[in-house]
């Protein structure tokens, strides 16, 4: 059989580089979507990607392109998640490809995120073709971006094509440059099929679409499907490409990119990373690469209101047909009575599912503060694995705590050094290495526990270097550290859901810096509110919350009724959104009040 | 049953940095067509009723009634009784600016029928009144307090703030020991509070004045009760004293209290008229158009409506019972001996407020904030400051 003209790619970028529109111009050019059907960032279709400018959901399109040798080529784009939570998704997304387009904001330069794809897409082995996009802009620097990227990748700087995606100019080199320098894939249809699944989602007409690159063989629309790993067996509902909407086909061969409705009710049934194949005729060795989706980050969400429990759990089911990396377990807090301990890929992908809740389901909820998965090893040999802080044992009965630790990359201009240095040393951090991969930058790597990475960290980085320094993290190991339990106690009992684990050394500081925080956030009740912090069996920090002396409108006459009932119906308003904890009234905020310790920690 | 009116006069010389009432500096010139436009409006919603309504309170608030000039003040009062059954004891209060009056002035207003006059003091302190925005000196209002006295006027209010940005305790003693020797009737003492849209509330949120400490100005409040009680006054209302005089016969409220503003804490009809005046009668709330000029314009190309309404009311909501028995609860725990009477309470609707408000009583009696008497249910002074905690329970 002939091999077609084809290209599979996809594009990489850091954060707000521009990614979202340069695949909009992409589709417009090959007359993949019509002017009038244009929207701003076609391949993102949750509002909340929008809103927030990441794009969350990989997604694969089908174009044609009739390039200036004359020849009509079908070019895949495939779009990977901007956010380093979802890096595993990222990776899966370039084993479907064979090349990538790098792009680099013509301002901003190069960025930690565009170092750590870079080195993931040549690890990936695929061709790199470097734009360089925002030209147009008064910030845009794109002699010196192209340096850098001369310098990075040793490519010749003619090699690297300048565009603006949003004004649309110079983006027909892009496809050019697609078509001349990424390879056909490889079209090996005799072989056993192999399909990688890199993106799901689900319908609820068709069930889970698994977005698919076939690696060997063919599927026909009829045939019986196998998936490897989760060893779900499948016939489709039906197969077929993006273009970007679903289209359906005959069959998808050796080489294309496309989509498998595979009926299945739930995203866990057919896994990112896994290969299907055919039922009747299985491959013997999957493709590889397959990792079950690891959360890392864990939070107690509570409803406000305890009667909407049922809604909430009813709304996290919905939410995880859609998304396999989410995992929740019921969970009872004595403060907060009942809701759920949820794990995370990061914090990003905790507060997306938090303002879906929030915004689609409509619910009030409380989340707790982040935690990270320790593992305990008890004096008796028993190992333990701790989401929840409350449920860290008592310290006579632990032999050893071990905690994740993340090798994290930040990429900053030089002069930010010395006070990146400080806050990763403030923050537990190990130095690990530094290179000079762009002039005036420098890329530090460094090993710091995830728990402190999740609060506050990004948000300091940020201010500390006005912005300029950029992020990027990976799991590295379990280590083993002096670590406590510190609670709090509220009008004298313990308020589980507000407890944290936290290095010896730091619990003294962190439990002051907490009750203060603590002080500042619940409002003045009409009694006296202790706050305390305790660790090891002593108290450690305590404030009181005195009680409100004065809460009285002063005047109140005939022309003031309305205006005055309404203040009041709004302070009512006000306190009912709040958790009463005994006979405290504690505002949602307070359950974060760890995030917000601030710089003085 | 006697009804009680208020007339909004929305002109004043200056804005006080404190103030969100609706009045307006500079437009002197529409004081003489507003007189008339107001005229009018009683004329029209007079012969809205069908007949004469007894009216037993008249307030002239603002604003700077004492702007007007006797003349005004004639025209309105003339107005007044022609349209109203004005009684024999009528309380008539007129609101002034300690600096704008004149001996003459308050001679003439006298004469007029005026009862009352309530003076906005405020404090005693000049740096206070600079910060306050207000035009008048302390020496000012101890002219003004002797000329109403000479003028025959035996009841005198005079309205104080205090929990002001920089005040000291001491400076608040200060004031109460320079006003009480004024021997006035009845006193008002208000907490500062920051309301939006005021030039206080943005100097405190642009850092240019320290934020008014709440602990400080319920410091005040309980010093200030202690002093007003030495001097012997008695407190009726949450921020009200009138001077305690058995001789009048005082039951629970004193007889010197404010009888306009009992009016509507014991959340009974009055009409208000005048542009931005809110009135509650016949059923509704309502509230009248605050626009000096715009009100003007309505009332005098405007047609006669249906009582309470006047030609220019923009606003108002029908009254159901459960939120008129809701309001009565609200407004009456404000004052602090009479509280709400559950006679009136149950001649009105037909009802026990115990029936009605069990559940809320009961919770408010057991947070030790209330407490029910058999005769009526009221405020125990240690709530007088936290008084809004038993208010939202009825809103």
């Amino acid at each position: 059989m002939k091999s077609r003209n084809l290209r599979n790619f996809c594009i990489i970028a850091h954060i707000d580089h521009g990614k979202s529109t340069l695949a909009d111009r992409l589709l417009q050019l090959t007359s993949t979507v019509s002017e009038r059907e244009m929207q701003a960032q076609m391949l993102d279709s949750m509002d909340l990607e929008r809103e927030k400018g990441v794009t969350i959901k990989a997604s694969a399109v089908h174009m044609t392109y009739r390039a200036k040798d004359g020849q009509e080529y079908e070019l895949n784009l495939i779009d990977t998640p901007g956010h380093v939570d979802f890096g595993y998704e990222v990776s899966r997304a370039l084993q479907a490809c064979e090349g990538a387009l790098l792009v680099v904001d013509a301002s901003q330069g190069v960025q930690a995120q565009t170092l750590a794809n870079l080195y993931l897409a040549v690890d990936a082995g695929l061709e790199i073709i470097p734009v360089i996009n925002k030209i147009d802009l008064p910030a845009a620097r794109p002699v010196e971006v192209t340096q850098e990227i001369v310098d990075l990748m040793g490519v010749d700087a003619e090699q690297v094509i300048t565009i603006s995606a949003k004004s649309g100019i110079n983006v027909e080199a892009v496809l050019e440059a697609v078509v001349k320098y990424i390879p056909a894939p490889t079209q090996d249809v005799e072989k056993p099929l192999r399909a990688l699944v890199f993106d799901s989602h689900y319908d609820s007409y068709k069930g889970v679409i698994a977005y698919v690159r076939v690696v060997d063989g063919i599927l026909n629309d009829a045939d019986e499907v196998f998936a490897l790993a989760t060893e779900t067996r499948f016939r489709p509902v039906e197969i077929g490409n993006f273009q970007p909407q679903m289209v359906a086909g005959k069959r998808l061969q050796a080489g294309d990119v496309g989509y498998v409705a595979t009926g299945l009710k739930t995203v866990r049934e057919c896994r990112v990373g896994d290969t299907l194949t055919l039922f009747s005729a299985k491959a013997e060795t999957p493709l590889p690469g397959y990792q079950p989706a690891k959360p890392m980050v864990f939070a107690g969400i509570y409803p406000v209101e305890n009667e909407d429990y049922p809604t909430l759990k009813e709304s996290l089911e919905k939410l995880q047909l859609n998304d396999a990396s989410l995992v929740y377990e019921p969970e009872t807090s004595q403060a907060l009575n009942f809701g759920f301990r949820c794990g995370f890929l990061g914090l990003f992908h905790m507060e997306i599912i938090q303002e879906r809740l929030e915004r689609e389901y409509d619910l009030d909820i409380i989340a707790t503060a982040p935690s990270v998965e320790y593992e305990v090893e008890k004096t008796n040999g028993e190992t333990i694995w701790i989401d929840t802080p409350a449920d860290l044992p008592d310290e006579s009965t632990i032999n050893e705590i071990r905690e994740p630790w993340m090798r994290i990359q930040i990429f900053t201009p030089q002069e930010f050094y010395g006070t990146v240095m400080d806050l990763v040393t403030k923050k537990r951090g190990q130095f690990v290495s530094q290179e000079y991969p762009a002039p005036g930058r420098v890329l530090l790597n460094y090993d710091l526990p995830l728990a402190e990475l999740i609060i506050d960290f990004y948000d300091q980085l940020k201010s500390r270097t006005k912005g300029y320094a950029s992020l990027d993290y990976h799991f590295h190991s379990y280590r083993t550290e002096k670590l406590v339990r510190l609670n709090v106690l509220i009008n004298n009992a313990p308020l589980d859901a507000l407890t944290m684990i936290v290095h010896k050394d730091h619990a003294f500081h962190k439990g002051q810096a907490l009750v203060s925080k603590l002080k500042e956030l619940i409002p003045r009740q009409m009694f006296e509110v202790p706050i305390q912090a305790a660790a090891g069996g002593r108290i450690i920090s305590r404030a009181n919350v005195s009680a409100i002396r004065k809460d009285v409108l002063s005047k109140c006459y005939g022309g003031d009724i309305s205006r005055k009932k309404k203040l009041l119906e709004k302070q009512k308003k006000g306190k009912k959104r709040m958790k009463m904890v005994g006979r405290v009234e504690i505002p949602q905020s307070a359950f974060m009040a760890v995030l917000k310790l601030g710089d003085e920690q | 049953m006697a009804y009680s009116l208020y007339l909004h006069i929305p002109f004043c010389t200056v804005r006080c940095a404190y103030c969100d009432f609706n009045t307006y500096a500079g437009l002197e010139a529409l004081i003489q067509p507003y007189t008339d436009a107001l005229c009018q409006e009683i004329s029209l919603v007079a012969k809205s009723v069908g007949g004469t309504l007894p009216v037993h309170t008249i307030f002239l608030g603002g604003g700077t009634p004492s702007l007007l000039s006797p003349e005004q003040h004639g025209q309105i009062l003339t107005c007044l009784a022609q349209h109203f059954q004005i009684t024999q004891q009528c309380e008539i209060t007129f609101e002034a600016n300690p600096g704008t009056v004149s001996l003459a002035q308050l001679q003439a207003l006298k004469v007029l029928g005026y009862n009352r006059i309530s003076f906005g003091v405020q404090s005693a302190q000049p740096h206070e009144l600079k910060l306050l925005d207000r035009l008048h000196s302390f020496e000012q209002v101890l002219s003004a307090v002797e000329w109403a006295r000479k003028a025959g006027f035996a009841n005198l209010n005079l309205d104080l703030i205090y929990g002001l940005p920089h005040q000291a305790l001491e400076t608040w003693e200060n004031t109460l020991f320079q006003v009480l020797p004024l021997g006035a009737e009845h006193l008002s003492l208000y907490a500062l509070s920051l309301e939006y849209g005021t030039p206080m509330r943005a100097w405190v949120e642009q850092g240019k004045l320290p934020s008014p400490d709440p602990d400080l100005a319920a410091l005040m409040y309980e010093t200030a009760s202690a002093r007003m009680s030495d001097a012997g006054y008695a407190q009726y209302e949450i921020s009200n004293w009138a001077k305690a005089d058995p001789a009048l016969g005082d039951g629970e409220t004193p007889a010197l209290a404010c009888l306009h503003n009992l009016q509507y804490w014991r959340n009974e009809a009055w009409l208000g008229l005048g542009a931005g005046a809110h009135g509650s009668a016949g059923g509704y709330r309502y509230s009248v158009t605050r626009s000096p000029k715009g009100y003007i314009e309505r009332v005098m190309q405007g047609t006669p409506q249906p009582f309470p309404f006047s030609p220019a009311v923009v606003e108002s909501e029908a009254l159901d019972v459960a939120t008129a028995m809701a309001d009565t609860m609200l407004l009456g725990l404000r004052l602090t001996r009479e509280g709400v009477s559950k006679a009136r309470f149950a001649e009105r609707f037909s009802v026990e407020y115990t029936q009605v408000f069990s559940q809320e009583l009961r919770e408010l009696t057991n947070l030790g904030l209330i407490e029910q008497l058999p005769e009526r249910a009221r405020l125990v002074p240690p709530a007088y400051l936290l008084a809004n905690e038993a208010f939202r329970r009825f809103v």
